[in-house]
């Protein structure tokens, strides 16, 4: 009995501590994001000497308003340019890169492993590297200033990531089922639809996030792509905002916070799928 | 894609099964072929032209000795360094604090309660568009606006308590260090899952041994986190080489003050798309000596592509069962 | 492969594989709300954007206004459709990306519009590669106040025209501030630097010039104005010209003699974001002088209160600095006839009378009565009488010398005794 007593308030202390750690790092790493957010709900003139004055406190909307109505580039047609622009990059490479994936996991022919490493190996690559091409190339077939063009490149883009994580994802599944349905008369497509989809969706669930994520925060293919402002996505306008002359911070805040809502909205809701993305995009390289 | 190596099944394949099989690589091969390897060999070819004319690796020669990208004066000065260097400098400042800050993080928050949420808080940097993150970076540092010169001010280190943004050595550091906090979501996620795979028991009995903390530490949780330190470093130094957006938001396309935060990927930028005329050739040099750096660095992670099916060191054939174990 | 690893922190289940079935549900649910909303959105936005089908007579624009300045612009417009029946569209982009955009297209046969808003160094550039319709003969210098078009003249040919512009006449003082101090503004430079010292000591003042930041242009403005009032038009005419190189004696020992001992004096403030907190900081008088274009005016509660001195004692011939818009037609310009119709009439009075009624900018025309300007702007309008009219220096450069140009400067404010190293690399990128 004496043992587990005498030991008791040794590990409250401890517990105690690591949590006041814990959680004070945990709120500290939050205060830029707070500032933004205090100046976001204040008018400039009380916050331009520090956010963390708060005498006068007047909360206000309308930066918000200001941001999503702005006459230069508004959130509401940023957001939903980056909704419009979004969505389909995130379900053409979904679709495109899990075929691939499936045919790098399950067949064979020469040289695959080095196609596979050569497709993989474009992770790398930065943007900057096809910038000036792809610019004059979507100029030459008139997709640049497009949604379309800026959609296709997103795709491309997306597929070396997708290709490796579905890849690495049917190979953790049995290969058993697919090979009787093979032996049975199924064709491919019907057995990859029948067998190895319903199998695949969390995986693609992961995908969604992840790749959703990766559009939506893009900024410079969309900056080279996008070039009259009523095309403008989200990430756009808040560099629109604060244009070539000013730095409105409250409404460059009211914009952050707004276009930030939605990645991190989505990844609060399917944070589980992110995270498992994130870790299988990675760790099981 | 070629012929038919052989089939797992072992039958030969028939012709319409082997088109089906190609269909299967057909929609991401034109994509790659179109938008990623054809600009790509453009690229690799415009870097050797000056307009018209091969210049071999002139374009490469008028780079290196632009003091845009090497600053002698830098050495004595302090910044403005270059953009070569300060690649560097964010790879020799960002990597380890970035990595070691995640670990602690990961270890610290196995056991408390909450440590959820507390990742999430962390993790806010990695969900958030990377130029709002440059937006917010200036903001935080900028005086009278931000508190960080604020914080120094009132913590008695008045030549802290200056405005980040307008001095080449604070401007360079503060973006490096909040470049830190917004990347540590990455280490800390995936370190914290790393942990996960350990398998308990191997704590357990080093504890029943009597084994210190810092013992169980340095023999047990480093050695297996390696594969994963690997990752984690590689996934960095890519990024840390792509860098752009954070410095576009928070200062502009010429890098701040007297050029201090400035780094490759926006010198190609200034390049491509600033420069009147624009000088695509100098771009393209910029761009290929970047793929140059993150075509090495990735090479060093991706190698283990190549050999899927040999054998893996142990410490990843580990972490590999353990995860296929919690399926 | 991949919900194992996270399994121990979110608590997942370690039992066989399932996939979680409501969240799937919900997340199909999301998807396919997210798609029907944006299918519906996307065709709304594309037919909504269809060009209309074309008449005989329209002129499409593209200009870099937006919000209050597209407001103040457009009646110009409405007025030319008033008055020639060609109908208009404008369209909103940034100078900036249309620097890249427009000569690609332009290499591909294509325009984006009929005349288009660009910086004249731009303008200039392209001119001297055939993709610019010579305006030479639908307008004119006789139309203009001596100098508005030189901008746009190369080879004895007029590539573009000039709109309306805005100035930047020098530092502006709040009238009330000075007198409750007993200050006059100064008419030699050493009443300026006793001014200066006078105004360090005052209780409140940090320090007596504020220092504008945003991307580094405040900086270059009041630059300039140091360059065209001791070196005169003629130094600033020959650095834009880049007949003159930044290294040489003369810009240096100008530097070295004005601008960088207030620096080390203390004399300037760190920069500071301009608009806010730099104008509230100069209205409450912790910054009691502001070097400002002539917009500050509509930025302070009572403008009336503002005061403004150029710097004193300069050379003979000194400059002011005048930045105009300036336009041009395209040689793929789809409407070349009406394009230059509308360019003949953003040249003319009638069009930059509207114009400088709206409040902000001052005209290149000959012929605006001072009476079309709102009584602030007059002010203005009348500090350029006698000066030589300059035009932006690193706007008419452009390209990577701006922004090498601004934060270069920077550095200058940051540290002044980098004076040679920041001169050196504005000559590189000259």
């Amino acid at each position: 009995m004496a043992g587990p007593v005498l030991r008791l308030p040794h590990i409250r202390l401890r517990t105690v501590l690591v949590h006041l750690a814990a959680w004070g790092i945990g709120v500290a790493w939050l205060i830029p994001f707070l500032g933004v957010a205090v100046v976001a709900f204040r008018p400039l003139g009380e916050v331009a000497l520090g956010w963390w004055n708060l005498s006068p406190f007047n909360p206000t909307l309308a930066n918000f308003a200001g941001a999503w109505g702005n006459s230069d580039c508004p959130l509401s047609m940023g957001i939903r340019n980056s909704l419009l622009v979004a969505v389909p990059s995130t379900f053409i490479p979904l679709m495109v890169g899990a075929f691939a994936g499936y045919g790098f996991a399950r067949y064979r022919f020469p040289g695959r492993d080095y196609v596979f490493l050569s497709v993989v190996l474009l992770m790398a690559v930065p943007q900057q590297m096809v910038a000036v091409p792809i610019f004059k190339l979507m100029l030459s077939v008139g997709l640049l200033n497009q949604f379309l063009g800026l959609i296709l490149l997103h795709s491309a883009w997306g597929i070396p990531w997708i290709v490796l994580f579905m890849r690495n994802f049917y190979r953790t599944l049995p290969v058993e089922i697919e090979e009787a349905a093979r032996v049975d008369g199924a064709s491919e497509f019907k057995t990859f639809y029948r067998i190895v989809l319903p199998m695949a969706l969390p995986a693609f669930a992961a995908v969604v996030v992840l790749q959703f994520m990766w559009v939506w925060n893009d900024f410079f293919f969309a900056k080279i792509m996008l070039q009259s402002t009523d095309r403008a996505v989200a990430t756009l306008c808040v560099t629109q905002l604060s244009g070539q002359f000013t730095r409105p911070w409250d409404l460059l805040s009211a914009a952050a916070i707004l276009t930030l809502l939605v990645p991190v909205g989505l990844y609060i809701v399917l944070q589980r799928y992110y995270i498992r993305g994130m870790i299988g995009w990675t760790i099981k390289g | 894609m070629g012929a038919p190596n052989r089939a797992r099944s072992g039958p030969a394949l028939s012709f319409r099964r082997l088109a089906e099989r190609s269909t299967f690589f057909m929609p991401a091969a034109i994509l790659l072929l179109l938008l990623v390897f054809y600009p790509i060999a453009t690229t690799i070819i415009l870097s050797f032209f000056s307009g018209s004319s091969f210049v071999g690796l002139g374009n490469y020669g008028a780079i290196l000795q632009d003091p845009a990208t090497l600053n002698p004066n830098g050495l004595s000065g302090g910044p403005p360094y270059g953009t070569l260097v300060n690649n560097l400098l964010w790879i020799v400042i960002h990597l380890p604090l970035s990595l070691f800050t995640g670990l602690v993080l990961a270890v610290l928050l196995q056991r408390v309660r909450g440590a959820s949420i507390i990742k999430s808080f962390i993790f806010l940097g990695m969900v958030t568009p990377l130029i709002v993150i440059g937006v917010l970076l200036g903001f935080t540092i900028e005086a009278p606006v931000g508190f960080v010169p604020a914080f120094f001010g009132s913590i008695g280190l008045p030549s802290l308590d200056v405005n980040w943004i307008a001095h080449p050595t604070t401007l360079l550091f503060g973006l490096i260090l909040g470049s830190v906090w917004s990347w540590t979501g990455f280490s800390t996620i995936i370190y914290s899952a790393g942990l996960t795979t350990i398998p308990k028991d191997y704590f357990e009995a080093a504890r029943v041994d009597g084994a210190s903390e810092w013992h169980i530490f340095t023999r047990i949780t480093w050695p297996l986190l390696r594969p994963v330190t690997l990752v984690i470093v590689t996934m960095s130094l890519l990024w840390e080489l792509k860098l752009f957006d954070i410095i576009l938001g928070a200062t502009n396309a010429g890098g701040g003050v007297g050029g201090a935060a400035d780094v490759l990927a926006l010198q190609m930028y200034r390049y491509a798309f600033v420069a009147l005329p624009p000088e695509a050739n100098k771009a393209a040099a910029v761009a290929c000596m970047l793929l140059l750096f993150t075509t090495l660095v990735a090479g060093f992670l991706f190698r283990r592509l190549l050999t899927g099916d040999a054998p893996k060191p142990r410490a990843a054939r580990r972490l590999a069962t353990s995860t296929r174990a919690g399926e | 492969m991949s919900s194992s690893t996270q399994s121990g922190t979110e608590g997942a289940g370690t039992g066989g594989y399932r996939p979680p079935r409501p969240l799937i549900k919900l997340i199909i649910a999301i998807v396919a709300v997210l798609v029907v909303s944006n299918v519906v959105t996307g065709l709304a936005v594309y037919y909504a954007s269809l060009p209309p089908v074309s008449g005989a007579k329209v002129v499409t624009v593209v200009g870099p206004w937006a919000g209050n300045e597209k407001d103040a612009f457009l009646p110009v417009m409405d007025q030319f459709a008033r008055t020639t029946g060609i109908s208009y569209t404008f369209t909103t982009t940034r100078q900036e990306d249309l620097q890249t955009s427009l000569p690609n297209q332009f290499a591909a046969g294509q325009s984006p519009a009929d005349l288009i808003f660009m910086p004249s160094a731009f303008i200039k550039t392209y001119a001297g590669q055939g993709y610019v319709t010579s305006l030479t003969g639908t307008i004119g210098p006789s139309t203009y106040k001596p100098g508005a078009l030189d901008q746009v003249t190369a080879n004895s040919a007029i590539w573009g025209g000039a709109y309306t512009g805005k100035v930047k006449p020098g530092f502006w003082y709040r009238v009330s501030f000075f007198q409750a101090h007993g200050l006059t503004p100064p008419t030699t430079w050493s009443q300026f630097t006793t001014l200066l010292a006078n105004l360090k000591v005052i209780a409140g003042v940090k320090n007596p010039i504020i220092s504008g930041d945003g991307v580094g242009w405040p900086l270059s403005d009041v630059t300039e104005h140091f360059i065209a009032t001791y070196g005169g038009a003629s130094m600033h005419q020959a650095l834009t010209a880049k007949t003159l190189k930044w290294t040489d004696t003369s810009v240096h020992d100008l530097f070295a003699t004005y601008l960088v001992p207030t620096l080390q004096a203390g004399d300037w403030s760190e920069p500071i974001t301009w608009d806010s907190p730099g104008v509230n900081l100069f209205w409450n008088g912790t910054y009691p002088l502001y070097f400002m274009g002539s917009w500050i005016t509509g930025m302070v509660s009572d403008p009336s209160d503002l005061g403004v001195f150029s710097l004193p004692g300069g050379v003979a011939n000194q400059g002011i600095v005048f930045a105009a818009d300036y336009f041009f037609v395209p040689k793929f310009a789809a409407h070349p006839v009406e394009a230059k119709r509308l360019a003949a009439f953003f040249a003319s009075a009638a069009a930059q009378t509207t114009q400088v009624r709206q409040g902000g900018h001052i005209a290149t025309a000959a012929g605006v009565s001072i009476t079309a300007y709102p009584s602030v702007d007059a002010r203005v309008a009348g500090l350029l009488t006698g000066k030589t009219v300059l035009p932006d220096l690193d706007d008419t450069i452009g390209g990577t010398f701006q922004t090498t140009f601004w934060s270069q400067l920077q550095l200058l404010w940051s540290d002044p005794t980098k004076l040679d190293s920041v001169l050196s690399t504005i000559q590189a990128a000259t």
